[in-house]
Order: structure tokens, then C-alpha cells, then sequence
């Protein structure tokens, strides 16, 4: 605290104190209910993903074809127009090689998570995923992919439909 | 699509629906603490007096919002108070209609400055400001040291 002041005036309350209701207390949970929408965009990609599909929204003005999807365009300030589907195969922008899980708890083998510039959007836009079939030592940037999809009962329309990226070897599609 | 035309029903696009965990304990304070005691244990309200303004705050309080001074007394409430101003109230707090309208009513208390705000326990035909009521309290064994250790006001003489 400081020199003058070594103890703050007041009551202090331990947990104990609370909940063996030794000083009167309310007790109280509000009805707090919330609804999250994806928005019409995500809420047609992620519909999409369920059937193994990559959807994006083009904008006649700028030719650019946003992904992941937006009902507006940015760059024009105007509403985008069409959807278009694009591939499923990209190349690796950026990447890590992760030691840590998705609750931050430290793991013996790395998992490897990256962006991944997809084939059919426009430069520099795809989404962020893992990559599987490959060692933390094969991974590089401008390394060519292909997503890997879960079976079709097992999808979700979540981004996890898709396992993980694997390497696309060269000529193949 | 326009922004005019856009959806605002979260529910018919993909949507997740959660309920916020915003739990919370609130304490009564010190002034709050010995009026809830009473309440609770002797059955009777405490109105914290300011010796120097003359003035006996319900609820009470730690400080005089006059003079600013500490309050460390505190005295009874009368028995018997007055409905100042009323409601009724056909919704419940979470907007679902009521199957009996409810009465709320400010009840102040002769020399007091303050007030509570509670049920009033009559049918709203026969609920009006100046009416003079009284505390109906929970039995001992019910009541925990809350506001709802207070059942409602109900009319003198009832």
C-alpha cells in the first residue's frame, strides 16, 4: 500500500464469510439470454461447409472475390453481389509450429497452424487452419495444399468439417 | 441486399444461444447489516439517526448525506406508515403477464426521511395514496435477513 497507509478502512469479507452467511447477503443470477447470429454471409459459408464446399461473395465492381464471405464489400463501400464457389486447395501463406493446445496447456508434438491463401478468392484471402501429412521440418511457406474433409455424417457446418490441410503434391489437384 | 434489408432476427440465420452466468453475491454493508439483523431477529425495522441535522435515515445508512457524518445510532422505525405513491404492476420482472395484478407502493414513516418501496397486500381497487399500513413480516423461523423477510404492507386494522 504506502507509508501512510498500511490497512484499508473498511470491512473485509472472506469467501467463508459469504458462504457461511455470517453478514446478510442477496444472492442473484440475471436472466441475462443471448443470441449470437453468424450473419447472412458466414451463415451461408458455414452451411456450405457441411456439404464439402468453400463459398465466397464476388464484387462486380472491385472483380474481387471475398473470403471468407461478406455481404459488403470494403474496399467500394457497396453490397457485394454474387456468391461463387472456390477450391478447396490453396497455398500456405504463414505458419506456426505450436507447443502449445487450444488451452494454452504445453504439448510434447507441436501442432502446426497457418493461413492458407485459397485457390479461386482473391490474392491473400482464404481462412486459418491446421496442417496434417506433414512434419514441423516439411512445412514452408508457398508449400501447396488441400483440405482434408471429414466424413460427410461427421460434419458439423463448422470450420473443424475440414481436418487440417495436407500437402497437395505438385500437377495433382 | 441493403442495410434496410437486412436481418434482425438473430434466430433465422446460424445462431448460438447462451445464457450469461452473471451470478452475483451482494452484501448489505454495515448500516444495511444491522437493519437486516433487527429485521430478522427482532422483527423490527432501524432508521439510522443523525443526531446533529435531527434526521433518521430508512434504509439505513452509514453516512449522513447532509453533514456528511458518520452514523452509529440508529433507532426504531414506527409501526404504522403511509403509502406515499403505488403501482400496479400487471407484468413480472421478466415481462411475463401475471394471472393477479401486484401493488407496489413508496411507504413513508412519520419523522423518517426515506422510505421503503414493497407490496402492497390489497387488491389494486382498493390500493390508494394515504393509505396507512404496517409490516407484515414472515414468521422467525422463515425470515433470513432480507427485504423479503418483509411479506408486504398491509392495512391497519386488517
Amino acid at each position: 500500500m504506502s507509508e501512510r497507509i498500511t490497512k484499508w478502512p473498511g470491512v473485509e469479507l472472506s469467501a467463508a464469510d459469504l458462504s457461511e452467511g455470517k453478514v446478510t447477503q442477496t444472492r442473484f443470477r440475471p436472466n441475462a439470454k443471448y443470441a449470437w447470429s453468424a450473419g447472412e454471409a458466414m451463415s451461408r459459408f458455414l452451411a456450405e461447409l457441411q456439404d464439402g464446399r468453400l463459398i465466397a461473395r464476388t464484387c462486380h465492381s472491385c472483380k474481387r472475390t471475398l473470403f471468407p464471405p461478406r455481404m459488403f464489400c470494403e474496399e467500394c463501400f457497396r453490397p457485394t453481389d454474387t456468391w461463387t464457389y472456390i477450391q478447396d486447395t490453396g497455398t500456405i501463406e504463414t505458419f506456426s509450429v505450436s507447443y502449445l493446445d487450444t488451452d494454452a496447456k504445453r504439448i510434447p508434438d507441436p501442432i502446426l497452424v497457418g493461413v492458407i491463401s485459397l485457390d479461386g478468392a482473391s490474392p491473400k484471402m482464404g481462412m486459418m487452419h491446421y496442417f496434417g501429412e506433414m512434419t514441423k521440418e516439411e512445412i514452408r511457406i508457398g508449400m501447396r495444399v488441400k483440405a482434408v474433409w471429414k466424413p460427410w455424417e461427421e460434419r458439423r457446418g463448422s470450420v473443424l468439417d475440414i481436418k487440417y490441410f495436407a500437402p497437395l503434391p505438385e500437377g495433382k489437384k | 441486399m441493403t442495410f434496410l434489408e437486412r436481418t434482425t432476427d438473430a434466430r433465422k440465420l446460424r445462431h448460438w444461444e447462451g445464457n450469461m452466468e452473471a451470478d452475483y453475491i451482494y452484501t448489505s454493508g454495515v448500516a444495511g447489516e444491522r437493519f437486516f439483523v433487527a429485521l430478522r431477529d427482532q422483527g423490527k425495522m432501524l432508521a439510522s439517526r443523525c443526531a446533529a441535522c435531527g434526521l433518521d435515515y430508512l434504509p439505513a445508512r452509514l453516512f449522513c448525506e447532509d453533514c456528511f457524518a458518520e452514523l452509529t445510532e440508529f433507532v426504531d422505525v414506527p409501526q404504522e406508515g403511509r403509502v406515499a405513491a403505488l403501482t400496479v404492476a400487471h407484468l413480472d420482472r421478466e415481462g411475463v403477464r401475471l394471472s393477479r395484478p401486484q401493488v407496489w407502493a413508496f411507504v413513508t414513516f412519520q419523522g423518517i426521511r426515506g422510505g421503503l418501496v414493497h407490496r402492497l397486500l390489497v387488491p389494486p381497487g382498493r390500493a390508494r395514496v394515504g393509505l396507512a399500513v404496517r409490516p407484515k413480516l414472515k414468521a422467525r423461523e422463515d425470515r433470513v435477513g432480507a427485504i423479503t423477510d418483509i411479506e408486504g404492507f398491509e392495512p391497519v386494522g386488517s
